[in-house]
């Protein structure tokens, strides 16, 4: 190729790109809001954004077949990290999450929401579709593992996304619809089950879902606020920094997990549509670029992330609006926050490496 | 790898359909948000645009009373007094910076200039619908003076708070602890949802201790407001349940005059009342004003307070670690006689000093005590005869017997930040300083130097075990009652009489080393015992000068004893420190305060733990 666009050059990805950008223009403008015009904090924020997008750029320049190299590394770090942090990791609201390693913590489920799907992906880049039962299982086995291991720190919500990229990553591998089905099936009958291994907090989180009203002081007003929120918003909203809600200090978390609803109630309905096509553009793109990919492992791994960042915004805006219990996951791209933040960014620079590091000489399999 | 079913052009096929499938679903999932979201803004949006436009429902914190603490009377030790204080919100106080300067205009000796634009300066830097309150108190004087001018100061709005009040201040600053502003470190221990409303919490003493007696649970209320935030009406309301008041054994009169026995002097005085555990005073000197903390302490005042050589903020009845001296020689007698290590005439002969090893150790009076026995040796605190027994005893006979009455570890006492001392032992020394245990060692923690260590509150419950002749108590100082520890391993009861009997001698007979404190004790009788302790180590031809030894190299003052001899009521432990003879300085003040007890106990209000 002579003639590369300067993007290209770059290894980056225009349409994936300017849905980001989109989609980052709006959190500063939010979080401004939200943050009751707090400039220090809208600062701190795009500063954040800034590093995350170098860290995007330079993740993009590492070609996929390099990616699936470490792919096993990476994820037996991850497991390992895990482990540490059961063993010494620092404890944060009761739960041990982090590891401190003075200068700066670091959570390791945030490694394994790369490093799980690259890791599926890599175990399945030479299989047929679908693979031999052996293989689905053994996936599976490392899903169950990975999600365990973040389970009992306890964090069930990232636990629970973690799982889905991985299994997204066997629906594209071919998992059989008829188990497909099934395990949902078994899934709905094993909720008691689950119900009783669940901590009390937890419980506590499904209880108030059902019924927002029966704590008014905890979770159950955050739901409760957040709906009044985001129903007086309306069709067109009350306009930028116009939030009564969040200005009250009724919206607790208005800038990292309930900022969808600080959002939906400035810009209303029509904002919400916008900023749905702008996640809906996002994905599609994803989706897209794991069409044209090559081999089995970019395709595999770029329709999981995109998948992943589906889940996300859904759990997110499920949860606001009433729809999903509250677990405590900030809206991918929106919420203010960093570590989030850069693991998204690396996975779309995954994505724009998947995409701008095609091998020619290959016929395409 | 199996190869043989491998299409590549029709898995890719299969894989470009489950992609389609996933952008069904991402279409699916976003749609139903959609119409979660069309249905929450559309169709519900009349009822939610009246609850968060027109008149809003606001959810108020009520904080609860925090507890009061009283003494065994009674007497209020820490209270909550209403405050004025005076707050606004900036979004709604369009030019709250001017106003903020005619506020200091107006009580320029609490906002002076300088106050006014650091807090103008933090408050540019907080959410602008916060609610910030400014950073003083008003009287109600005060608060008049203002509420006269309120129009001048639109959007300014004149609170009341309650504000925790210790009016005692430093006479039980240590005891009865303080409160402070919630930190990030409290807030990692603490409930947020409890202390929703709240700024402060209990950071010392009982105040911390009992933090969550003394907390109460917050209420709510939800109101209905206006667009200015003014309550149209309360529609439902829970009120906060308030904290628990306390009752604390203590009795602050007595606290009062060990406090005063300690001025001017660094130490600590412990008494406790034998039968119970009950703690009756704990004063700590020098002390400090407690009401310095409660809204958050300055930084000057904190660091002085650091600063300070005295130090403090050490609560040293409980915190204070010191060699107990002489004043466990009682306690070594006891475990000996009763171990049959001596007998009750056994006696020594006491030329000044005792050789072994080839080291000399002197005992505190050079030309010796001559011939002493047990009742001799506890009388004059003769160091030969208990270097000698201690060194038939052994050291982890030793340790073993002094455990028994509480020394060396915690004594459970309801306060936080107990310190534990040492009794040493072999096992100690080898596992803590991996060398083995030399006698000459066991020789010097006889007299209670060396490794030994103990806080006044341990001395004052052994004293009291002694008293109970053997009945073991935990110190406490609320007024609940507490069930005693056990029984001393001591089972000849003529060995407690005797040993106790000596120290009755140490107070009323003419050679005993408290004989001057104990006339101030008349009538009553007590039993006792003087302790010295070295904080520098003499070489043996050195002579100790009190005159010529700088403060800090001077001995600790010592003293415990419990009084009247048959009828304890009450057990007392005395250190001055770096005070001198334990005899002429720390024997005086537990006397005094003995007699000051049982003169007005006999006569005041009896409490649940007396009557028993």
């Amino acid at each position: 190729m002579q003639n590369k666009t300067f993007l290209e050059k770059l290894h980056l990805d225009a349409w994936l790109l300017l849905g980001i950008l989109f989609l980052s223009t709006t959190s500063i403008l939010v979080i401004y809001s939200a943050s009751g015009g707090n400039m220090a904090v809208v600062e701190r924020h795009a500063i954040r954004i800034g590093l995350a997008f170098m860290l995007m750029l330079a993740m993009a320049q590492v070609p996929p077949r390099q990616l699936m190299q470490w792919a096993p590394w990476l994820f037996l770090l991850g497991v390992m990290l895990l482990v540490a942090v059961l063993l010494v990791g620092s404890i944060g609201k009761g739960a041990r999450r982090w590891l401190d390693f003075g200068l700066f913590r670091f959570q390791p489920s945030e490694l394994m929401k790369l490093a799980l799907p690259m890791f599926l992906a890599w175990l399945y880049a030479w299989s047929p579709m679908p693979p031999s039962w052996n293989r689905l299982l053994a996936g599976m086995a490392f899903i169950v593992l990975t999600a365990g291991l973040i389970v009992v720190q306890p964090d069930l919500g990232t636990a629970l996304l973690i799982a889905a990229s991985g299994v997204f990553v066997l629906f594209f591998v071919g998992l059989p619809w008829k188990f497909i089905f099934s395990a949902i099936a078994a899934g709905v009958a094993a909720l008691p089950v689950i119900w009783h291994f669940m901590y009390d907090y937890q419980k506590q989180r499904v209880l108030t879902f059902l019924n927002p009203e029966s704590d008014p002081l905890g979770a159950g007003y955050h739901i409760i606020q957040s709906k009044i929120a985001i129903g007086s918003g309306g069709l067109w909203g009350k306009g930028f920094m116009g939030s009564t809600q969040a200005h009250l200090e009724f919206l607790p978390e208005s800038t990292t997990d309930f900022i969808f609803s600080v959002f939906s109630e400035e810009f209303g309905l029509w904002g919400v549509l916008l900023l749905l096509i702008g996640y809906t553009f996002v994905i599609f793109r994803g989706l897209w670029i794991a069409w044209m990919a090559q081999d089995n492992f970019g395709r595999l791994l770029a329709a999981s992330l995109s998948m992943t960042l589906f889940i996300y915004a859904l759990v997110n805006i499920g949860m606001v609006s009433g729809l999903l219990p509250v677990v405590g996951l900030p809206l991918p791209l929106i919420s203010y926050g960093g570590s989030a933040l850069v693991t998204l960014m690396l996975g779309f620079g995954i994505l724009m490496s998947i995409h701008t590091h095609k091998d020619f000489m290959r016929s395409p399999a | 790898m199996n190869r043989s079913h491998y299409h590549p052009k029709q898995d890719r096929q299969k894989f470009k359909q489950r992609l389609l499938w996933a952008a069904l679903l991402v279409l699916a999932g976003f749609s139903v948000l959609l119409g979660r979201m069309a249905y929450l803004q559309i169709a519900l949006y009349d009822k939610y645009h009246h609850l968060a436009e027109g008149n809003r429902i606001t959810l108020e914190i009520l904080p609860p009373k925090r507890g009061r603490i009283f003494d065994r009377n009674h007497i209020l030790l820490a209270d909550n007094r209403p405050v004025y204080v005076i707050a606004f919100v900036p979004e709604k106080t369009p030019h709250w910076e001017g106003l903020l300067t005619e506020l200091s205009a107006l009580f320029p000796y609490k906002f002076d200039t300088a106050h006014k634009n650091k807090f103008a300066h933090w408050a540019r830097n907080q959410k602008k619908f916060k609610t910030l309150t400014l950073p003083f108190e008003l009287d109600e004087t005060e608060a008049a003076r203002f509420a006269a001018r309120s129009y001048r100061f639109p959007g300014y709005q004149l609170k009341t708070q309650l504000k925790r009040v210790y009016p005692y201040g430093d006479i039980t600053a240590h005891v009865v602890g303080y409160m402070g502003r919630i930190t990030r470190a409290d807030l990692e221990r603490l409930d947020h949802k409890r202390y929703q409303g709240t700024s402060v919490t209990g950071k010392s003493g009982i105040e911390k201790f009992y933090e969550d007696r003394l907390m109460g649970q917050p209420g709510w209320r939800q109101v209905e407001t206006n667009a200015q935030g003014r309550v149209i009406r309360v529609l439902e309301e829970h009120p906060p349940v308030p904290g628990e008041d306390l009752v604390l054994t203590l009795d602050i009169r007595l606290q009062q005059y060990a406090y005063t026995l300690l001025q001017q002097q660094q130490g600590a005085i412990a008494a406790l009342q034998p039968e119970t555990g009950a703690v009756l005073a704990l004063a700590s000197s020098p002390g400090f004003d407690a009401n310095l903390f409660v809204n958050g302490i300055s930084k000057k005042n904190y660091q002085t307070l650091l600063s300070d050589p005295k130090r403090p903020l050490i609560n040293r009845p409980i915190a204070g670690i010191y060699p107990p001296g002489s004043t466990i020689k009682p306690f070594i007698a006891l475990i000996a006689l009763e171990q049959g290590i001596i007998s009750p005439h056994y006696s020594i002969f006491d030329p000044g000093y005792f050789t072994y090893a080839g080291h000399t150790y002197r005992n505190w009076k050079r030309q010796g005590h001559g011939r002493v026995d047990m009742h001799k040796a506890i009388q004059e605190s003769c160091d030969t005869f208990f270097y000698q027994i201690g060194l038939k005893m052994g050291i982890d006979l030793i340790h073993n017997g002094l455990s028994e009455f509480g020394l060396g570890r915690k004594t459970g006492i309801d306060l936080p930040g107990e310190k534990a001392g040492l009794i040493p032992n072999k096992a100690w020394k080898r596992a803590v300083k991996g060398k083995p245990w030399y006698n000459g060692e066991t020789i010097i923690a006889a007299i209670g130097q060396g490794y030994v260590l103990s806080t006044p509150i341990q001395l004052a419950r052994a004293t009291a075990i002694l008293a109970n002749r053997g009945t073991q108590v935990i110190p406490h100082l609320l007024n609940e009652p507490v069930s005693p520890e056990g029984q001393v391993h001591i089972h000849n009861r003529q060995n407690w009489e005797r040993v106790i009997d000596s120290m009755v001698a140490v107070m009323h007979d003419t050679h005993g080393t408290a004989r001057r404190a104990g006339k101030l004790i008349a009538p009553y009788r007590m039993a006792g015992k003087t302790g010295t302790a070295q904080v520098k180590g003499l070489r043996a031809e050195e002579e100790y000068d009190e005159e010529n030894t700088p403060f800090h190299e001077r001995d600790h003052a010592l003293f415990v004893g419990f009084a009247p001899v048959n009828n304890p009521q009450i057990a007392i432990s005395v250190i001055v420190e770096h005070g001198g003879s334990g005899g002429k300085i720390a024997a005086p003040l537990a006397t005094r305060l003995a007699k000051y007890w049982l003169d007005h106990h006999m006569t005041t209000h009896k409490t649940a733990n007396d009557a028993k």
